[in-house]
């Protein structure tokens, strides 16, 4: 661990290899304390705090494995190895390149690990912590925490978390040794896309945990822990935007500075917050009082280190160009910036909000989801609307000729749609303009990629599929862009089916029938058939498990049987709700078991001991979010993905590959 | 010039924009957080306070809780976390969360109706840390 700090102090001269080699030491000494983590998990080595409070000798072995990240100690450790592996894996990639940025970035990344190596040793959160005696069991993991997105949400933000760490330190390499053009831009570009990716993907494995485990039908609670995740989300998303203007028209450059470093403290912050209950209450700040001070004292040092180092580049950081005209591309994407901010701040507000007003007028004060809805859902609309703006809008300077030419048809097949569905019977008004907006984004991406092949196709006189195929090989990162809003498209056009979504509540016993209509028009009749209590049915942990059988028909058409169930587990006093999900393209049937009358008498078999209180919601178009999701991940991949042809690549160099964009592909279709 | 200062009131609208959206959906949205101690303070001083929906934490007193029924009720009776003297009986007409159990710590949305009930819309419990067990239980 020594080496750490050797090699954080030694970032200059000849000093750089150390530095270096350094970072593969702490890489391999975290993998190995790592382990040790998970070996005393399958040892079941109670002795310590961390396994006694979170696993027991019944757990599966696949948990015991993943407790390493159940809790706040494992994971800081967990974050710090794999923030090593990044580190060592930037370093070896670069281990023959670019030697102006990699001393200063080993520098950074160094004082990044110190940092999570003193908080896992003096925070009181080592891992390694041993009680005064040893349990004869542990106390388990919270059962809600045992599924499968629970167990690979944690990690697919850290990730994107951590990721995150290189871009920033090459942003404080060039800062330090002043080569501010858009070059570290280009050296991490993805990374940023790669950190960008885990956090998307990672926000969405825990909504599909939210909303298969937590029993309440829905996947966004704007909890402060949702939030933390999606700030920097918002955060990065501007980013890797407002870098495209920096790459193309050299300006910008302070903006982007500041996005990577706030960016990164929110990454910081995000840790910080995943794991310490701060926000719900300042009463719980008390007892986490040691490692708070040390996340607070680092990030500002952090940030007051970075604000100087940016005012004294300040002269190199001047605008090689400015903004020409209101209505431009650059336009466009410094107000997607400024709105993504503004969303972004909106989250961060709301969520200290409690803690400023407590700490301003005394009295304790909450804001809820109803805020976060009221402020973003605008805001979301407009970003939205900018999706569909952005990539066809003219750089520098649009034309009446380039507005028209580009937006009359999307714009008009936006209205139609809102026409077309208003007299399909929708009238919720936030819904029908956000349908609206999705229509005229997806015409504007598939006239582009319409215009793209179809250009290609003559002037290669390739087959249609081959041309589309080969515009997207060959400017990944503008096509694979695309995808992404795509997905983004997909994911809002899902969010605003909630505003259609049913929700009934009934007490039923065994023979009931409950008759729902859905927004679709057609009618389900559910018959609750009984409810079958059953004790611990070899599963391990389980103390007994109530199941209630409904049977679905849609429109008379016998469509199976749902179950939703209670669960009680040993090692828990608390009750497991699973809830009975059968999706379709349209909408999900959503089944929640919310109470039993009488679970004793059920057990006998008695059927007037049967009665349950079912709460049964219909809610339109879920499927989509995690199609889009998959869509999204899938355009991030393919502007990742490194080119195949390196000899053209090192021809034209990357900066050409954006401006290679629609002035030039709608000249050649001309 | 000119250019960048149109574009300059272009970005002062944004802010202004989304801070007002901000400041509105605060003094909308906003509820007092309070104790049940400070809310029956609140409701004694003015008696229109029973009308403004508030959020409170307190404790479910052990016992208390009854399920009614076929009517998808919920009562049971809610104590302030200090003073063990002041309570006040709940009804909640939702699902409760897995997490609640009768001596749970609760925070509770709602409004205490003019007859001494508080009617709560929403109930969430309150789980210490997220989901962090505390292994000094195990001691026992």
């Amino acid at each position: 661990m020594l080496l750490g700090y050797v090699g954080g102090r030694t970032q200059r001269g000849d000093y750089v290899l150390s530095a270096e080699r350094s970072i593969y030491a702490v890489f391999f000494l975290l993998v190995l304390a790592s382990l040790g983590i998970v070996s005393a998990f399958l040892g079941d080595k109670f002795e310590y705090w961390y396994i006694a409070s979170y696993s027991n000798r019944e757990m599966e072995f696949f948990y015991k494995v993943t407790g390493l990240w159940a809790g706040q100690r494992g994971s800081l450790l967990f974050w710090a190895v794999i923030l090593a592996f990044f580190s060592a894996l930037c370093v070896f990639l670069n281990r023959k390149k670019n030697r102006e940025f990699m001393p200063y970035v080993a520098g950074v990344l160094q004082t990044i690990l110190t940092f999570f190596l003193v908080v896992l040793l003096f925070a009181d959160v080592n891992p390694f912590e041993q009680l005064a005696f040893t349990p004869a069991n542990g106390q388990g993991l919270n059962p809600q925490l045992q599924n499968y997105w629970m167990t690979i949400h944690p990690p697919t933000l850290y990730l994107g978390f951590t990721a995150f760490t290189i871009p920033f330190a090459f942003a404080v390499a060039a800062l330090l040794n002043g080569r501010l053009d858009a070059r570290w831009i280009q050296l991490t570009r993805r990374w940023i896309l790669l950190s960008w990716l885990f956090l998307a993907v990672g926000i969405i494995f825990g909504m599909r945990w939210a909303y298969e485990e937590l029993g309440w039908g829905g996947y966004w609670f704007w909890d402060p822990v949702e939030n933390a995740s999606l700030l920097p989300w918002l955060t990065a998303t501007a980013f890797l935007h407002s870098i495209q203007i920096q790459e193309n028209r050299g300006m910008l450059k302070v903006w982007n500075m500041s996005l990577v470093l706030l960016t990164f403290l929110l990454t910081i912050f995000a840790t910080f917050l995943t794991r310490s209950g701060l926000i719900e209450s300042v009463h719980s700040f008390a007892q986490e009082l040691k490692i708070a001070y040390i996340f607070l004292s680092f990030m500002g040092v952090v940030l007051l280190a970075c604000i100087l180092l940016i005012i004294y580049r300040l002269p190199k950081l001047q605008s090689e160009n400015s903004i020409q005209s209101f209505l431009s591309r650059e336009s466009a994407f410094l107000f997607n910036n400024l709105i993504l901010l503004g969303a972004a701040f909106a989250v961060f507000w709301g969520t200290i909000f409690p803690l400023v007003a407590e700490g301003v007028t005394g009295e304790q004060v909450s804001v809820g989801p109803p805020f976060f809805e009221k402020v973003n859902f605008p805001i979301g609309l407009v970003l939205l609307a900018l999706a569909g703006i952005g990539p066809v809008i003219a750089w520098r300077r649009a034309t009446k000729r380039n507005l028209q030419k580009n937006f009359q048809i999307p714009i008009m097949v936006g209205c139609f749609v809102a026409i077309a569905l208003w007299i399909g019977g929708a009238r919720h008004g936030l819904a029908l303009v956000t349908w609206s907006v999705c229509a005229f984004v997806l015409t504007v991406i598939a006239t582009e990629f319409w215009k793209g092949t179809r250009a290609r196709a003559r002037i290669e006189g390739e087959g249609f599929a081959v041309a589309l195929f080969h515009l997207v090989t060959r400017n990944r990162r503008r096509w694979g862009g695309y995808i992404v809003h795509v997905g983004i498209v997909m994911i809002y056009f899902a969010f605003a089916g909630a505003a259609y979504n049913v929700d009934e509540r009934q007490h039923v016993l065994p023979g009931d029938q409950i008759n729902i209509t859905s927004p679709f028009g057609h009618i389900y009749t559910l018959t609750y058939e009984g409810l079958s209590v059953s004790l611990n049915r070899g599963q391990r942990n389980l103390l007994w498990q109530a199941i209630a059988t409904v049977s679905v028909e849609q429109d008379g058409v016998a469509k199976g049987i749902l179950t939703t169930e209670k669960r009680q587990y040993v090692t828990s006093d608390q009750l497991m709700t699973e809830v009975g999900i059968r999706s379709t393209v349209r909408e999900d049937l959503y089944l929640i078991l919310s109470a039993m009358d009488d679970v004793d008498g059920a057990l006998s078999a008695n059927s007037s001991a049967q009665g349950i209180d079912l709460q049964v919601l219909v809610k339109p178009f879920v499927l989509w979010i995690w199609a889009g999701g998959l869509i999204l991940a899938l355009g991030t991949v393919i502007a990742l993905w490194p080119s195949v042809d390196r000899r053209r690549r090192s021809k034209r160099p990357e900066l050409e590959a954006v401006t290679t964009g629609v002035p030039e592909i709608a000249g050649a279709a001309r | 010039m000119k250019k960048d200062s149109r574009f300059m009131v272009g970005l002062v609208s944004v802010a202004a924009v989304v801070s007002y959206l901000i400041w509105t959906g605060v003094s909308e949205t906003m509820v007092y957080y309070l104790t049940p101690v400070e809310l029956m303070e609140k409701v004694e001083s003015d008696r229109t306070f029973h009308e403004e929906g508030v959020k409170v934490s307190g404790q479910v007193l052990p016992g208390t809780y009854q399920r009614v029924d076929g009517e998808l009720l919920h009562t049971f009776v809610v104590r302030d976390l200090v003073d063990e003297s002041v309570t006040f009986p709940v009804e909640f007409r939702d699902a409760l969360p897995d997490t609640f159990t009768d001596d749970t710590e609760v925070v509770l949305e709602g409004r205490l109706r003019g007859d001494g009930v508080f009617e709560a819309e929403t109930l969430l419990t309150k789980c210490g840390s997220r989901y962090e067990a505390a292994p000094e239980d195990l001691a026992g």
